[in-house]
């Protein structure tokens, strides 16, 4: 079996030369008309906070106490004390593992399952299963929380707990003895119906034809999978891991209603570390290091993930 | 076309603009009125604030004053509390009283975000009857008040006298911890249970240095802070005792080691396990009485005062003798950036005087700090609560200040490498030091 090369056809339009553009100066002022207000938004309220958020970092700036009095600048001294600190470093570890088994292989592998089930033509009640999917991820935040704090409770009447009492199980502490796990299958949960509608509609760009020589080739569904479709796919595929890495890293909500970081910080995300010491321990420079950080994490994993979508088959 | 230009560049500051004016917040003063806010995020003080607001609106209108109040009810964890409020004082947007625990006045007051309270003080009457320890406690290491304490806890071991004594172990005052860990080793062997709750852990919050630790601490060593010269002395002696303590309680088996890591700790442990008498033995305050598990309380235990008493906490050190911890429970204070500052200190005044001071105490279960409040009903009514008034003549107290939040991070981070096995409590200790002398900075380490 060959690989295949060519590219799906919106993918060849895409990179046909544009035809000359005209009138360009005499769109400016509509272009600024319409960009204008977003990217002045966009300055106001990510870029200059992102920018506060640098200069923080360099000073020891606190919310409370009377050292709040008189911030002072002291260099790299936040950068150096967090990553000589164990918490901030197994708070990134816990964020990895938490990236890795939820979003990028859970909800990565679940959702593509569900998109390839879905666009099969034999598939029935698609309509059922397509909506029971989609619902975790319209629910609000607070419900999902509480929805998950119900179901592992760790007293007899939490759900999880009533299934396996069917079968002489005593109530386990799911968010206590299996923290970690726990919080990953709620945020595959929450994020695999996202997935599933990214992987629908870059399925439906998938020539017909091309699936069909490869079985006429005698290539089995595995094989058309691997060697025809996923390199078609690619591109939406890592857009798709950018923007789970990016939400994921930065999760907060779910995860810290149903565990605030424990126990004993073994669910503690970088996230929540920033939150506990910025805002609950007043250290806002430290928290802004931290966060500092954490941004240069996900710049490097979103230029790996654009360099490797871009990598020709 | 410069024309156009400019066009766009108006309608994208107009939306901006607009934006920005529908975050800004209304003025709170009309006609003459003054409208002040007051905040309370337990469910009880908001209930009993409720009650006694309209009474201060018609004395305030009997002295020719308009003053309304709104009260502004949030119901809130005292870290959820504590960090929103961070966030309005900052801003300028907090409410003109805010009613706070103790523990986060220094922290405040030490930013600047608190309006001192001297001059206000010294020509109101009331502030003649407040007890001297009180009025000495209440002053922060600037020399200035930033809070009127309005309640006080008096910190003890409630223990459940009737299971003990169903068990026949010994319900009388323990005079050291050994004694009292020898008879929570018996009662761990007939129940089968974790028999005492120590607040303990990062889940705890700042309630781990405040009920948990802080008051084992203050009872065997009062140098580990000066107030003098503002700094900690984390190599005073009575820090590796209490590690040590904590140590053997988790070595023992006789700490609810899964329920203090549960994200909401004082749940499974005193609102559940204690009623149900699975815990014997708690660390609480005289809240214990009304706010936990009084009959209106976050979890009623029927019959409450023939089923539960308290012992002081025994002595931990040799020469130390038992005692109970003195705490400065909650303060009225007002923000600097307060517009109506005059007002709102009346506010405080009255709600801490007489008969809605009475209504407070009863409702959240808590001592009087003033010396003319023991005949005021419905505070006379409460024995308990008057024992407890009692009782804070001989308690324990050591004012701390600036970096008691910091200190309060490292004791949850050490006693949380107790409760999860990784350290006994000498490396507890030794964690604990490095942490706070991190956080701390080299100004407030001795």
């Amino acid at each position: 079996m060959s690989s295949v090369t060519e590219m799906p056809v919106s993918a060849a339009a895409a990179t046909r030369p544009l035809p000359k553009r005209r009138g360009r100066s005499n769109n400016r002022p509509l272009l600024l008309l319409l960009l204008g207000p977003a990217a002045v938004l966009i300055v106001l309220f990510i870029v200059g906070p992102a920018l506060y958020g640098m200069y923080l970092s360099f000073t020891n700036t606190q919310l409370t106490g009377f050292a709040a009095r008189d911030p002072k600048f002291v260099g790299l001294d936040n950068y150096v004390y967090l990553l000589n600190n164990a918490d901030f470093l197994g708070s990134l570890g816990h964020t990895g593992e938490f990236v890795l088994y939820s979003a990028i292989i859970g909800q990565t592998v679940l959702g593509m399952l569900a998109a390839i089930l879905l666009s099969r033509p034999w598939m029935r009640g698609k309509g059922i299963i397509g909506a029971a999917v989609l619902m975790p991820m319209i629910v609000p935040e607070v419900v999902a929380s509480l929805t998950w704090a119900s179901v592992l409770s760790n007293n007899s009447s939490g759900t999880l707990n009533q299934l396996t009492g069917i079968f002489g199980v005593p109530p386990t502490a799911w968010l206590q003895v299996v923290p970690m796990a726990s919080i990953i299958v709620v945020n595959i949960w929450r994020g695999i119906a996202f997935a599933m509608i990214m992987f629908q509609a870059a399925l439906e760009d998938v020539p017909v034809e091309l699936i069909e020589a490869a079985r006429i080739d005698g290539a089995r569904a595995m094989q058309v999978f691997r060697h025809v479709t996923l390199p078609l796919i690619r591109g939406p595929v890592f857009l798709y891991l950018l923007l789970t890495t990016i939400s994921t890293v930065g999760a907060f909500g779910l995860v810290y209603f149903l565990t605030q970081g424990g126990p004993g910080g073994q669910t503690q995300l970088a996230a929540i570390y920033i939150y506990e010491r910025a805002l609950q321990f007043s250290q806002v420079g430290i928290g802004s290091a931290a966060s500092m950080i954490l941004l240069v994490i996900v710049l490097v994993l979103g230029s790996v993930y654009l360099r490797l979508a871009k990598v020709e088959v | 076309m410069k024309r156009t230009r400019a066009r766009a560049a108006l309608a994208a500051t107009l939306v901006v603009a607009g934006g920005l004016t529908a975050c800004s917040t209304a003025s709170s003063t009309t006609d003459g009125t003054v409208t002040i806010s007051i905040v309370e995020f337990q469910k009880s003080r908001i209930d009993s604030i409720k009650k006694v607001l309209p009474g201060f609106e018609a004395e305030m209108k009997k002295q020719g004053k308009d003053i309304k109040v709104t009260l502004v009810a949030d119901v809130l964890t005292d870290d959820q509390f504590k960090t929103k409020l961070t966030q309005q004082l900052i801003a300028g947007e907090a409410p003109d009283v805010i009613d706070m625990g103790d523990s986060l006045v220094p922290g405040f007051a030490g930013a600047g975000y608190l309006t001192p309270l001297d001059d206000y003080l010294n020509e109101w009457d009331g502030w003649d009857h407040y007890f001297p320890q009180f009025k000495e406690a209440m002053v922060r290491q600037d020399g200035h008040i930033y809070a009127l304490v309005h309640d006080t806890q008096v910190q003890n071991l409630f223990y459940r006298k009737d299971i003990l004594t169903e068990l026949g172990v010994d319900t009388s005052q323990p005079d050291t911890w050994e004694d009292l860990i020898a008879r929570l080793v018996t009662l761990k062997e007939k129940t089968g249970g974790t028999p005492i709750v120590v607040p303990a852990g990062s889940a705890w919050g700042g309630s781990t240095w405040t009920e948990g630790f802080l008051p084992i601490l203050g009872g065997t060593d009062t140098d580990f802070y000066s107030l003098e010269t503002g700094k900690w002395d984390l190599e005073s002696d009575g820090w590796a005792a209490v590690f040590d303590l904590y140590g053997e309680l988790y070595a023992k088996d006789l700490l609810p080691v899964q329920d203090l890591e549960n994200p909401n700790p004082w749940e499974p442990t005193k609102y559940v396990k204690f009623p149900a008498g699975e815990i014997q033995v708690a660390a609480q305050g005289t809240s214990g009485w009304k706010f936990d598990w009084g009959t209106n309380g976050a979890a009623p235990i029927p019959e409450l005062e023939t089923k539960v008493d308290t012992w002081q906490y025994p002595a931990l050190q040799s020469g130390d003798k038992p005692f109970g911890w003195s705490g400065l429970g909650s303060s009225f204070a007002i923000p600097e950036k307060s517009q109506h500052k005059d007002e709102a200190m009346l506010l405080a005044q009255y709600l801490s005087s007489g008969e809605p001071l009475a209504e407070q105490l009863v409702t959240s279960g808590a001592a009087s700090p003033r010396d003319d409040l023991a005949d005021v009903k419905p505070y006379a009514d409460e024995p308990k609560l008057l024992q407890a008034g009692e009782d804070l003549a001989t308690s324990v107290y050591v004012p701390t200040g600036d970096g008691s939040e910091q200190i309060a991070q490292a004791v949850a981070s050490a006693t949380e490498l107790i409760i999860s096995g990784e350290a006994d409590g000498a490396q507890a200790y030794a964690a604990f030091v490095e942490d706070a002398t991190d956080l701390l900075g080299p100004n407030l380490v001795k």
